[in-house]
């Protein structure tokens, strides 16, 4: 459905990315993981017939990106890492926007939008101003957005970033769903445990190089057993200290120049819930995030084990 | 039968037309429109309005054609200048262009949506220019002209700014060069007419300043507009050099326009490549 051979980008002097060779199924959810800079970003690009490849090609449902573009933007639904949305339409007017964009007859607009918003969460929302959505209710929207002329493939590019723990709950139930629906998933992230119950491979990529693909399980595995979450906030002294320590998922809290580290070993559920508990306790929170995953280190870690990678 | 507009016409057309703004802006232009009209018709007619003076009534219908000329022609920058730009910098410009609308259906609704507020306010304008009839002095033939060139003359502004919003990847910019444009279709043009025809009135065997000077006066639009009111005297179809020049000006940007778009289609060009990113 997806196949890449020695894919590569070059921006100037900087490779952005490298001989990218991927063979992604029909129906698969692959992940792309990555720090920021490696070359995600560039990858679903040019996926998404954004930009051209410096060499190597690309085929999405047998289209060749760069000779039949237009038949792979009719086959894909793209989601940008950082995209806007449209002042003074409503959440129905913009999923109709871009089905109108795409040729959808107006009976089948219709019908899919409430399907999609249904299955996104947003149904309640159908005629609230998009500007006035929350940006994990955008997020979800996006999805929709995507999903409005039935692509066959899905190139997400970090559907979750900038989320709180809550909406990227929520986001993450969105993205298990698409499974149902039968497409054909990219999504990348710099968060490997986001993909834990959503993808079935993962990919990852390291300054520009895919240097491992694996199954998500065997991935997560061995990454390490505890997230790293950052919080700040006004004032968050020994008390603050004291609270978290009641969480029993809580193994370590170290302090940072502007607020604390945290080594966390209970899932996004419990992460929400922590939030919510230290907010009700009334501590000032202004951040509260999870640190990427050490993708050198994890990579590492695989090259040691050799079982079940493909390097 | 189903008709397949472009999307992004639609969608403008929404977003433009759902606020109090354009029936404001409709509203109060018309009001000025009539309260202009009938004041320059009073006073030249001295008060006495039951009395049918055809010349008086010309002067009026000349001032106000060329008094909305000027207003359309700057109004049109203020509609056009962010269209493209704007997307860019609202990040809504990389997934429209992964949809099949393509580079020129982005142009088009976004040309056609800025010129339609103000194609709105010069068809509106009509009645108004019943009260000219009411006393003489124009026929609707010339009616029909002057307000059809006022039309071609708000495509070709809308089109020239929707291109600078394209090529200039901020709106700032993008405003900067619309309203210059502006100024030296309106401005610029029209002095340069009036001075080369100048230096030829000093000098009459400068035949070169003469072609030069009809040349500027033919690209400035409200000296073409004069023209079709009869109140400047110039070469017969005047207009036909105007949509000429601009149908090349706009011919040129469209090329710079597209490879802001589709930096793909030129990635045979050595300095294009890998330079994308930036402009989507």
């Amino acid at each position: 459905m997806i196949l890449t051979q020695n894919l590569s980008k070059r921006y100037g002097k900087t490779l952005a990315l490298n001989n990218l060779n991927l063979n992604i199924e029909r129906g698969t959810i692959f992940g792309l993981v990555g720090e920021n800079g490696a070359g995600k970003t560039t990858a679903l690009s040019m996926l998404a017939t954004l930009t051209l490849p410096t060499s190597g090609r690309a085929y999405v449902c047998g289209h060749e990106v760069t000779k039949e573009p237009k038949a792979v933007r009719r086959v894909i639904g793209y989601m940008p890492d950082s995209f806007g949305v449209y002042d003074d339409l409503t959440v129905m007017e913009y999923l109709r926007f871009f089905a109108q964009c795409y040729g959808v007859d107006r009976r089948t607009i219709s019908r899919r939008a409430e399907e999609l918003l249904e299955r996104v969460r947003l149904v309640d929302k159908r005629d609230v101003y998009v500007n006035n959505l929350s940006r994990g209710m955008q997020q979800r929207l996006e999805v929709a957005r995507c999903l409005m002329h039935d692509p066959d493939v899905l190139i997400l590019d970090e559907p979750s970033s900038g989320l709180d723990p809550k909406s990227r709950l929520e986001m993450r139930a969105v993205l298990a769903g698409l499974r149902e629906l039968g497409k054909t998933v990219i999504i990348s992230t710099h968060i490997l445990n986001e993909l834990a119950e959503v993808a079935d491979e993962v990919g990852i990529l390291l300054r520009g190089e895919l240097v491992a693909v694996a199954a998500v399980q065997v991935m997560v595995q061995h990454s390490s057993a505890y997230r790293t979450l950052v919080i700040d906030g006004r004032d968050l002294g020994s008390a603050f200290v004291k609270a978290l320590f009641a969480d029993p998922h809580v193994a370590e809290v170290r302090p940072l120049e502007r607020g604390w580290e945290v080594l966390y070993a209970g899932t996004l559920a419990q992460q929400a819930e922590l939030l919510s508990r230290l907010v009700a306790d009334g501590f000032a929170i202004t951040q509260f995030r999870e640190q990427p995953t050490d993708i050198e280190q994890l990579f590492l870690r695989l090259a040691a084990i050799q079982e079940g990678v493909t390097l | 039968m189903n008709i397949h507009l472009n999307p992004l016409l639609l969608k403008e057309f929404r977003q433009r037309m759902r606020t109090i703004r354009a029936p404001l802006v409709i509203t109060a232009y018309l009001f000025g429109m009539c309260a202009l009209t009938v004041f320059l018709l009073y006073e030249n007619v001295q008060g006495q309005l039951y009395l049918v003076q055809p010349t008086k009534s010309q002067q009026v219908f000349a001032l106000v054609s060329l008094l909305q000329m000027v207003i359309v022609a700057f109004l049109a920058p203020a509609f056009a200048s962010g269209s493209v730009s704007g997307e860019r910098e609202r990040k809504t410009l990389a997934v429209l262009l992964t949809t099949p609308v393509g580079p020129f259906g982005i142009l088009f609704g976004k040309v056609v949506s800025s010129s339609a507020l103000l194609v709105l306010l010069v068809v509106l304008t009509l009645p108004v220019y019943s009260l000219v009839f009411l006393y003489g002095g124009a026929v609707p033939a010339q009616v029909a002209s002057v307000l059809g060139f006022q039309l071609v003359t708000i495509v070709v502004i809308s089109t020239v700014c929707v291109l600078f919003s394209t090529i200039a990847l901020r709106s700032t910019w993008s405003t900067v060069f619309a309203y210059g444009s502006v100024g030296l279709m309106t401005v610029i043009f029209g002095a340069l007419g009036y001075g080369l025809k100048s230096l030829y009135e000093q000098n009459p065997i400068d035949y070169t300043a003469l072609v030069w000077s009809h040349f500027f006066y033919a690209l400035d639009p409200l000296y073409v507009e004069a023209a079709f009111l009869g109140v400047v005297s110039a070469k017969a179809h005047v207009w036909i050099p105007f949509v000429e020049f601009y149908a090349v000006v706009i011919a040129v940007l469209l090329v710079p326009s597209l490879w802001r778009l589709r930096p793909q289609w030129f990635s045979w060009l050595p300095f294009v490549s890998g330079t994308e990113k930036q402009y989507q």
